[in-house]
Formats: C-alpha cells, sequence, structure tokens
C-alpha cells in the first residue's frame, strides 16, 4: 500500500500489544503436555499424564466422553434449527410479499438486538414447569431461539444477493415458488448456509450459560459447564489438567476456525453490501 | 394320583405367584451436597442400610430388593439449585443430605416430608441420637429430618509459630481453657498475629487466615461479639455486635495480619497453606482433620496444630457453631417408597455405620453409644472435639427467612472487609436492606 | 453489515409475468403469500414461545414474592408456628392461633370410627377403646407411645395411620386447598367469623402472592445504586476503551501493513470471540492469579505476588473491561476492516500525492468513512454489554465484595444462584424487568437510527 518500508513500527508495537494473548494460548498447548517446576514456568519435562481424563473417569462426575457428545448433540442440534428456520425465514424477508413483512423484519432487527439473556428467569421457570428442565432438549430450543434473530438477519442478507433473474426464470417456466426456492435460489446461497451453519455450531459448542442454567448436572451436561465445575471444585486444583481439558474442548472450534477463517470472519458481511 | 399332582402343582404355583406378587423391588435416589472425597460414607451408608433392610425383609418371608442410587456435589449453591428445580419437575431423589438450615424453606413449599411420619422416634437408633441435634433437626417441634454428621467449628493455632512468639509447651496446652473461660479473646488474637507477622514469623496476611468465602463459620464471630441470630422464632439483628464484628475484620486487615482480598482466595491453595504452617492462626471445622492428614500430607495434627473454641469478642463469648448435615426426606408420589426411604436412613444412623463416616471425614458422631465403638473411641480428633468443643456449640436457626438474612450479612462483611463500606455504613445499609426485605420477621436492635 | 444509508435501491416495477392468471389458482407453495406464512410459521413460534411469551412472564413474575420457599405452582396452607406468629402479630388474633394451633390428640369416638372406615384390625380399635378412650396428648409422640404399649402392639406404619385420625388441632397440618382448611379449622371450633377465616388462610398460604414489594425494595435499597453505577461505568469503559476505540485502532493498523502480517494479527484477536469463554477466562486466571504467569514474572523484579484480578476493586475493574473488551473488539475491528478496504484506492494515492502524511490520511479519509460502522458497532454493543454475564461471572464472579457486580450478574445472583439457596424468582423477574424495558428502548431507537426502511427493498415477484 503506502510506505512499505514504515510498517515495521506498526507491525512492532501490534506484536507488543498482542503478547499477551499469544503468551496465553501458546501456554495452552504447551502446558497440557508437559510440566515445570514449581514457580517458574519453563517446561522442564514433556509428559501426557495431564491427558489421562481421557481414560479415566473421576469419581462423582460423568465421563468426559458423555459430556463431549452432549456438547456435540448441542451444538449440531442448533445449528439444524437455526439453519432450517432461518433459511425459510430470511428466504421470506427477502423475496416474498407477505402481508406485515416490514413488521416482521423489524421484529427481527428488534430481537437480533434484543439480548435474551435478560429473560433467563422466566424462560427457566418455564422449562421447569413445563419438565423441560435439565434436558438437552429444553436447551437446544432456546438456545436455537436465542440464535435465530441472527440467523434469519444473515441468511436474508446472503438471499439478497441473489439475482431476481433467476427466480424469475424459474417462475417462467412454470415452477412453484416452493420450488423456485429449493432447487433454484437454495444454491445460490449454499456459502451462506455453510458459513451459517458453523457459525451456529460454534457458538453452540462455546456456550456456557445458558446449560449452566438450564441443564447444569447428570446427563444433560455439556462440556463447557462440566470444565467450569472442574475448575471451582476446590479438591483438586490442577491448572495443568484445567487447560488439558481446555484445549480438547477447544479442538473442534480451532480446527474449524482455521480451516474456515475466512468464511467465519466475513460473516458480517453476509458476503454482500446487504 | 393325578388329582394330587394337579392340585400340589397349582398350590405351588399359587404360592409361587405369591411369592412373586409379593416381590418388591425399589429403586431409591440419595443425593448428597458439600461433600468431597472424604465424604462418600454420607451415601454409601445407605447402601449399607438397604442391603440390612433387604435381609429384615427376608427374614419376615418379604421378597424386597433396593437399588440405591447414589449422587455427591462438592458444592452448595449448584447443590440446592439442582434439588429445588428437580423437586419442581417431580424428579427429587428421595433422600437428600443437606445442611440442616433448609429443613425450614424447604417444608415450607413441601418439598421434603417430617421423618416423624414414617418414623418411630422411640426406636433404635433414634433413640440414642443426642437431643440437641434432634432438637436442630426439627421445625415446629416436628422431626423433620435426621441428623446425618455433627461437626464444631474451633480456631486453630500453629504451634512452631506460637512458640516463635514467646508461648511455652505449658502456655500452648492451656491456652484452650483460656480461651474458654473468656481471658483469651479475640484481641488477643490480632495482638499474636501481628507479633507473627512483625518479627517475620509468618509473611504479611498469613498471621490470621479465615476461611476464604461464605459459610456458617462467620457467624461464630457475630456471637462472639454478643450477637444473637434468633430469638423465639424471630430473627434477631444486633447491629452494635454486627458492627464489632465487621470491624473485627477491617482491623485485622489494618494491621496487616489479613489481606483485605483474602476472600476469593482459591480453597485448595488456603487448605495447603493452613496445612501447612504458612499462616499463624485460623479457623476452620473438625473435618479439616481428615483433609489436613490425608489430602494436605499433614503427618503429625497434634504436634503442630492446638485448637479452640472461638474466642470472644466484646460484649460476647466464646462460641462455636456446629452445623449438622441431616437426612431429609422429599415428598413422593408413592409412599412405599418414603416408607422404605425413611427405614434406610433410620439404619443409616447405626453408630457403628454413622462411625464409618464419622472417622472417615473427622466429623463428630450424632449418637451416645458411638463413644463406644471402637473406631470413634480410639480417634484422639473425634474425643478431643467432641469434648471441647460440641458442649459450647449452637446452631443457625431453622427459619425460612434466615437464608436473606445470611447473604445479607456476608455482603456486608465482605464490603466492609474489602473496605467498599465503612462498617458502619455496611451495618446501616444492611439494617435497610433487611427490613425492607423481612419487615416484621426479624427484630433490629 | 454496512450503514444502510449507503445502499441506494431502486424500486423497480415488479414484473408480473401471467401475473393476472396466476393469481387465480396459486397453491400453498406458489403464492408468496402461502409460502410466506409456511416458511415464517417456525420462526414465529420460537418467537412467541421464547421471546414473547418470557417478556410477558417477566413482567408477571415481577410483581409476585415467588421465591424457592414458595415454590412457583401455587401453594398449600401450612400452619406453622411461623404462621401461627404471623396470625398473632399481624391478624392480632393471638387467641385464635393457640386454640387452634396447640397441638391436642383425643382418643374419641369419632377417631375410633374414622379408624374403622381405614379398615384397621378390628381387636386393635378394641383394644384402644378399652385402653384410652377419652385420653387427651399435647403431642402425637405421647399418643404413639400408648399406642404402642397395646397388647397387640401394631407396626409404625399402622401406629403413624391410627396417631393421624386423633389429631384435634390445626398444628404442623398441611392443606392443599382453603376449603379442607377452613373444614379443618370448622371442625375444631365451629364458630369461626370470617374475618378469622381470612386471615387464618392468608396466614397459613406458602404459595406466592402478588405484591409491589420487589419494586419498591429496588428502589430503596443501596446496592441497586451501586450496581447501576458498576453497570454503566463497565458499558462506558468498554465500550469506549475497546469496543470502538482499540477496534479502530486495530482496523487501521493492520490496514497499513502488509496482508500477511494483518491476516495474523487479525486471526489473533479474533481469538478471544471464538474460543469457548470458559477457556478464555481460565486462561486470563492462569495469567493473573496469585500462582500465575504474572506474580511468577514479576517476582522475578521482586514484586510481591499477588492475586492480580482480584487484588483491589481498581483491578478487578480492569481485568473484567479487558477480559470483555477483547472479545468485544473482534467485532468492530472486522466491521471497520472491511469499511476501510471499501475506500477506493484512488483516494489515498491522491492524498499521498498531495503528500499527506499517514495520520492526516487517517483524519480525513479513514475516519469519516467509518462513522457509519462506528454507531452501529456503538449501538448493537451497548446493549451486548449492558447484559454481559458470562466472561464476569467466570472471572471474578461480582467480586471482590461486589465491586464488580452488574446488573445481569445481580439478577443471576439473586434468583439463579447463591450460596444460601434461597432463590428469589421474583425480585429476580423485576430486576430483568428493568433490563427488558431498557433494550426494548434501546433496539427501538436503534432501529430509528438505522432507518429499516430502506433495508426493506419490495419485493420484485408480485406473485
Amino acid at each position: 500500500m503506502i510506505g512499505h518500508l514504515r510498517t515495521w513500527p506498526i507491525v512492532l508495537a501490534l506484536t507488543i500489544v498482542s503478547a499477551p494473548l499469544v503468551l496465553m494460548y501458546v501456554f495452552l498447548f504447551v502446558d497440557t503436555i508437559s510440566n515445570a517446576p514449581a514457580g517458574s514456568f519453563i517446561p522442564n519435562e514433556f509428559t501426557l499424564e495431564h491427558w489421562s481424563f481421557l481414560w479415566e473417569t473421576r469419581p462423582g462426575r460423568p465421563s468426559i466422553w458423555r459430556v463431549t457428545l452432549n456438547s456435540f448433540l448441542f451444538a449440531t442440534s442448533t445449528a439444524a434449527l437455526v439453519l432450517v428456520i432461518s433459511s425459510m425465514a430470511g428466504y421470506v424477508l427477502s423475496r416474498l410479499n407477505v402481508p406485515g413483512r416490514t413488521y416482521f423484519l423489524a421484529g427481527v432487527m428488534v430481537l437480533h438486538a434484543f439480548p435474551a439473556i435478560t429473560l433467563i428467569v422466566a424462560i427457566f421457570l418455564v422449562l421447569q414447569v413445563v419438565g423441560l428442565y435439565n434436558t438437552l432438549i429444553g436447551v437446544i430450543l432456546v438456545k436455537a431461539a436465542i440464535d435465530m434473530p441472527l440467523g434469519i438477519w444473515l441468511m436474508k442478507g446472503f438471499y439478497d444477493t441473489v439475482p431476481w433473474e433467476i427466480e424469475m426464470a424459474g417462475i417462467q417456466d412454470g415452477a412453484s415458488r416452493f420450488t423456485v426456492w429449493r432447487k433454484l435460489v437454495l444454491p445460490q446461497v449454499k456459502p451462506g448456509i455453510f458459513a451459517l451453519g458453523l457459525f451456529a455450531f460454534l457458538l453452540g459448542w462455546g456456550e456456557f450459560i445458558l446449560p449452566q442454567v438450564l441443564a447444569p448436572s447428570g446427563n444433560a451436561q455439556v462440556l463447557s459447564v462440566y470444565l467450569a465445575g472442574l475448575i471451582a471444585d476446590d479438591n483438586n486444583f490442577d491448572m495443568n489438567m484445567f487447560k488439558s481439558v481446555g484445549l480438547f474442548y477447544m479442538m473442534p472450534v480451532l480446527i474449524l476456525f482455521f480451516v474456515f477463517q475466512n468464511r467465519l470472519m466475513n460473516i458480517y458481511g453476509g458476503g454482500s453490501k446487504g | 394320583m393325578t388329582k394330587r399332582l394337579l392340585t400340589t402343582t397349582a398350590a405351588i404355583a399359587l404360592v409361587s405367584l405369591a411369592g412373586a406378587a409379593a416381590a418388591e423391588e425399589v429403586t431409591i435416589r440419595v443425593w448428597a451436597g458439600g461433600s468431597g472425597p472424604n465424604d462418600n460414607y454420607r451415601v454409601d451408608a445407605i447402601e449399607i442400610a438397604a442391603d440390612l433392610l433387604e435381609r429384615e425383609a427376608a427374614i419376615r418371608g418379604e421378597d424386597l430388593t433396593i437399588n440405591v442410587e447414589k449422587k455427591t456435589d462438592n458444592t452448595w449453591d449448584d447443590f440446592k439449585q439442582a434439588v429445588t428445580l428437580a423437586a419442581e419437575a417431580g424428579n427429587a431423589p428421595h433422600i437428600l443430605v443437606t445442611g440442616h438450615e433448609d429443613i425450614a424453606p424447604w417444608a415450607q413449599s413441601g418439598l421434603i416430608v417430617p421423618v416423624e411420619d414414617y418414623l418411630n422416634l422411640d426406636a433404635w437408633p433414634i433413640n440414642d441420637i443426642y437431643d440437641n441435634l434432634l432438637e436442630i433437626a426439627s421445625f415446629g417441634g416436628v422431626l423433620y429430618g435426621l441428623p446425618q454428621d455433627a461437626e464444631s467449628r474451633p480456631f486453630f493455632f500453629w504451634k512452631e509459630h506460637m512458640k516463635a512468639i514467646g508461648y511455652s509447651d505449658e502456655d500452648l496446652e492451656a491456652l484452650p481453657d483460656r480461651v474458654e473461660s473468656g481471658e483469651y479473646t479475640l484481641d488477643n488474637v490480632l495482638e499474636d498475629a501481628k507479633k507473627m507477622v512483625d518479627q517475620g514469623v509468618v509473611e504479611a496476611g498469613y498471621g490470621f487466615y479465615p476461611r476464604p468465602e461464605n459459610g456458617p463459620d462467620y457467624w461464630q464471630f457475630y456471637t462472639s461479639f454478643g450477637g444473637v441470630m434468633e430469638e423465639d422464632g424471630r430473627l434477631v439483628l444486633d447491629k452494635a455486635a454486627m458492627q464489632r464484628f465487621y470491624q473485627f475484620f477491617v482491623d485485622a486487615v489494618e494491621a496487616g495480619v489479613t489481606r483485605k482480598n483474602h476472600i476469593g482466595t482459591p480453597n485448595d491453595q488456603w487448605y495447603s497453606e493452613v496445612a501447612s504452617g504458612k499462616a499463624g492462626i485460623w479457623h476452620g471445622g473438625t473435618w479439616h482433620y481428615a483433609r489436613y492428614t490425608n489430602q494436605e500430607g499433614l503427618k503429625d495434627f497434634f504436634g503442630n496444630i492446638a485448637f479452640s473454641l472461638i474466642p470472644a469478642g466484646e460484649g460476647g463469648k466464646p462460641n462455636t457453631l456446629t452445623h449438622p448435615l441431616v437426612y431429609v426426606l422429599t415428598d413422593q408420589e408413592n409412599d412405599d417408597e418414603e416408607a422404605i426411604a425413611a427405614e434406610l436412613i433410620k439404619i443409616a444412623s447405626e453408630p457403628r455405620i454413622n462411625t464409618l463416616h464419622a472417622v472417615k471425614s473427622a466429623h463428630l458422631g450424632i449418637t451416645h453409644q458411638q463413644s463406644n465403638i471402637d473406631l470413634y473411641a480410639g480417634d484422639r480428633w473425634a474425643r478431643e472435639a467432641t469434648e471441647r468443643l460440641l458442649p459450647f456449640a449452637n446452631a443457625m436457626p431453622n427459619n425460612t427467612d434466615f437464608g436473606t438474612y445470611w447473604n445479607a450479612m456476608w455482603g456486608g462483611l465482605e464490603a466492609s472487609w474489602t473496605g467498599q463500606k465503612t462498617p458502619e455504613q455496611a451495618v446501616s445499609d444492611l439494617e435497610a436492606e433487611l427490613t425492607s426485605s423481612l419487615g416484621e420477621a426479624i427484630v433490629i436492635r | 453489515m454496512n450503514a444502510s444509508r449507503d445502499i441506494a435501491e431502486s424500486a423497480r416495477t415488479p414484473i408480473g409475468v401471467r401475473a393476472a392468471q396466476s393469481r387465480l389458482h396459486l397453491g400453498w407453495l406458489s403464492s408468496s403469500k402461502g409460502l410466506g406464512i409456511l416458511f415464517l410459521l417456525p420462526a414465529v413460534v420460537l418467537v412467541v414461545l421464547f421471546f414473547l411469551m418470557p417478556v410477558a412472564l417477566t413482567g408477571v413474575f415481577a410483581f409476585t414474592n415467588m421465591t424457592t420457599a414458595t415454590g412457583i405452582t401455587g401453594g398449600a396452607y401450612q400452619v406453622s408456628p411461623g404462621t401461627l406468629r404471623v396470625l398473632t402479630d399481624r391478624y392480632g388474633m393471638g387467641e385464635l392461633a393457640e386454640r387452634l394451633g396447640q397441638p391436642t390428640y383425643v382418643v374419641d369416638e369419632q377417631g375410633l370410627a374414622a379408624l374403622e372406615e381405614k379398615g384397621i384390625d378390628k381387636n386393635i380399635i378394641d383394644s384402644l377403646r378399652d385402653g384410652l378412650l377419652g385420653k387427651t396428648y399435647a403431642s402425637r409422640r405421647e399418643l404413639e407411645r400408648d399406642i404402642r404399649g397395646l397388647p397387640d402392639r401394631p407396626n409404625t406404619r399402622t401406629v403413624k395411620s391410627i396417631s393421624e385420625e386423633f389429631s384435634r388441632s390445626l398444628a404442623n397440618a398441611r392443606f392443599s386447598s382453603r376449603e379442607s382448611l377452613i373444614a379443618a379449622a370448622e371442625a375444631i371450633d365451629p364458630d369461626l367469623t370470617d374475618e378469622e377465616k381470612e386471615a387464618l388462610a392468608a396466614s397459613t398460604y406458602t404459595g406466592w402472592t402478588w405484591t409491589t414489594e420487589n419494586f419498591r425494595r429496588l428502589a430503596s435499597s443501596p446496592t441497586t445504586r451501586q450496581v447501576l453505577f458498576n453497570t454503566l461505568f463497565f458499558v462506558a469503559m468498554t465500550l469506549v476503551i475497546f469496543n470502538t476505540g482499540y477496534a479502530m485502532v486495530l482496523a487501521i493498523a493492520t490496514h497499513y501493513i502488509p496482508d500477511r502480517p494483518a491476516g495474523i494479527f487479525r486471526i489473533i484477536w479474533f481469538l478471544p470471540r471464538i474460543s469457548p469463554v470458559v477457556i478464555y477466562v481460565l486462561l486470563w486466571k492462569w495469567l493473573a492469579w496469585d500462582t500465575g504467569f504474572l506474580s511468577a514474572f514479576l517476582s522475578n523484579f521482586g514484586v510481591r505476588p499477588r492475586n492480580w484480578m482480584l487484588d483491589t476493586a481498581a483491578n478487578a475493574w480492569f481485568f473484567v473491561i479487558v477480559i470483555n473488551g477483547f472479545v468485544g473488539a473482534s467485532m468492530g475491528m472486522v466491521i471497520f476492516a472491511s469499511a476501510i478496504k471499501a475506500i477506493p484506492e484512488s483516494l489515498f494515492h491522491a492524498a499521498s500525492v498531495d503528500g499527506a502524511y499517514r495520520w492526516q490520511q487517517i483524519r480525513h479519509i479513514i475516519l469519516p468513512q467509518l462513522k457509519w460502522p462506528i454507531l452501529f458497532v456503538t449501538c448493537y454493543q451497548t446493549l451486548s454489554l449492558l447484559t454481559s454475564i458470562d466472561q464476569t461471572l467466570l472471572a471474578t464472579n461480582g467480586g471482590p465484595g461486589g465491586a464488580t457486580e452488574v446488573w445481569s450478574l445481580w439478577i443471576y445472583h439473586t434468583a439463579l444462584n447463591n450460596y444460601a439457596g434461597n432463590l428469589q424468582y421474583g425480585m429476580g423477574a423485576a430486576m430483568a424487568l428493568v433490563l427488558v424495558v431498557i433494550g426494548i428502548v434501546l433496539s427501538l431507537i436503534y432501529l430509528r437510527l438505522f432507518n429499516y426502511n430502506a433495508l426493506v427493498a419490495k419485493p420484485r415477484i408480485e406473485l
């Protein structure tokens, strides 16, 4: 761009401010496979003992695999639900002339901005009365509902970029609007669907406060709550073990992020001006 | 012949049918809160009881199979939340082990039923349980739970550091009695702690090293300064006593013997520090004995640590608090299951079975006869702690509004301790908050 | 998501291809209306269930005194020492309380008849009649002792079953309905006045009642002011310093360096946002706690190891703002970066030809372009920050001493999770209602500012 020679001060400055973050994440990796002598942070031996949680279950806690499975189910189910609902609703708001459309859109914008966490007390009481408290299904529904406005908003953005001509051509050829949607429009927004699905999966994987309040224990426990409980338990303070569990937890996120980073970081752009 | 064979076969079939009909299989769920690795007998005792009950039933000719599902939770807040919500959803476990202070609100909300509805209180072992413990497990004159363990909360002194500031062995021997007579007070505690810090025996902030989180313990200091928690069924806020209580911790911070941000220190760090002599004077519970000697690797408890009642402060008396846990029965649809659960907790309170928990977890016994069981009597800690502490123990009241009072008290203490408010301000805010939230349920003087 | 004003969506005439005939016989799946409604249905269902209904319920529960003690789904009528005291103190009916509330057990014919109906063994009933008829007991235990003293000693369950029929007071009784309470009371004392019945029912009801107490308490409690201040302080500092300020710095800085390093930095700064919150905060604890990296590192320079996060209120605030800020900055960074990218290069070249230094470029070219993105980020993130809870809960949990307790955390501690276990749902709902109202107001303002009309282009297929 401009003045390549003088970019190094900026790079240096950025490196310095980024240092704490880099430090934290580097040590996250390092500490899980090494031991350091007390008081120092330089590792002096390589070990896999911190990963013992993979094959040993601590007494009184569910197995790590059970909890991971729950997290996986939770994340994929919410992502699937969000995708299905958003791809339908987003299409309507972008393309269909339904009465009250502007109100729906305004509604979505309000909901998108409105932080659903404020409703947690009422939601929690409702789930209890309905009997879905402490079940995965309950949390999945709630999380899907909370992510839905964002999903609709993003899908609308993606749909907005699809040229009208495609649909018009389809209609001219005699197809119903449903078929037009399914066969012509959806393939056009595949990148959007993929990005949204990915994003929703990551949001679900990392979700903490909802499962903590609505499904804290037993068979419905997810990895985030499990890890938080492990850290809070005062009988076993072992930072390296926490990090191992943490890294195990974070692995899918890292992999997905690094492979698909462009799509994820551009999601707010909606892939378009919309 | 055939006829007889037929009738015999029919008779056998009938009997086995009847036998099969009488065969009962139940699953009893038991959850315990605030339980660590030393406390497994809280729930294991129910299994042992189930085995005994099955055998008794077999002798009576009944076929009873009891499956016990056990769960322990290391925390209190998460446990209580899980319990109340499971109950609302109709999924509460049959038996709970929880603090006695939950009896009042849970009785009111119908979560638990009185054990008195299912048990003969004159029968063994209930008739051997200490009366004051039964009192603590009652609400409105009705026995709601069976005491599961007793404990009390002593003050601890690290002998080596006390000697370093001038105490001799005889002085240390006499110390518990001096505390009991009111001669050695909380002011003396601050003095000694300050000496330790000034002389470099311990680091700054480690002279007086209280427990780093909310707990029943802190009510002891309120009592030490003359405060009373409940009178005639009404909660009591003694403003002057509360203010002296808050002021004590502010003074400790000012003297440099306690850190301003002490609250929130991770528990494991705290345990390892007090068990290794990093701190001079601290307080805790009788179960600390098990924690220090088992998990923290302290070899010679009595050689290193002296213990006593909580010393008196201005206007009060030396005291200790006992926070017994209780077995309670939740309200279930199936009355038979409730009856079986009641029998199980009764059997689990057997002195011999209870002693397993008491000695492993270093809590105190619940029945008189336990002092005659070798495992218990042979345990020096159980004996000494019972003698020195239990006679002076009082407990938190069973009152539905106590939780609100407790949370508010802790808020005020934290604010004063960390310097957010002065003790005077904190107490006046406490008064405002309690008047507004409890109204006539609390007496303020 | 660029500011809508930059989009010029001109309305184009809809092409009504075969519009006339099509409109006559359109099936569900063909008409935009039909399909639209079908497609919107699931979304609407979720919105109603998890947004509208909870908002309404929050409003409703805010006016109750629901707690764990009262339970959620109604209550029963329980006569306990506490309720008797309320009857005495609040309603002045001490005498009534004594009459009804003193435990009394009488072995009388009425009870024996009830036992017969229950199907208790005739022999037992006879021996009861012979041995104990007419006796009065002040406690259930004493009665049961005598029952057990009978020749055919019944088992415990039968004893319990028998003793309950002889209760002649309301002491410790629990009734599931008002009618049964009053009936039982009248069985003991037939001359109850209506006033007395009312008082009895009101003082023994265990469920929740309607009340405006919550708001009065909120208004008068000193904690409210403190928490409100904490929340506003938190939002203002994090928003200004990180979500907008630092995000701008990052976006602009990465604009001026080659793509490769820029990409790397952007990834690094996106990590906080995509890391699961539990780990992210764990890493900060690793950095800042007594036994953590900072303490160990600085001890080499003679600095006393301490808990950098919780040492003082200022420390705690620093970390809470930084932890939340790093996450918030990433969103701004991405939005601002794409806005800067959209600036035509020609502008930059023109500027450099004019000899403009980088700083002037920033001031005069970049910043004006960022006006709308900044406004967008500010509006959006104000709401997110107002209600953020995850990071603060995990990091300081409102400590030390409530110094970093923000409004959403206060709700959590009041209604969902605290040490002494009495959860105040009603009070929590009232606090949440405040946030809900603020949320709605701010969302509407946000809508206004961004003139959503421009975004809603008329569809071009009119079917």
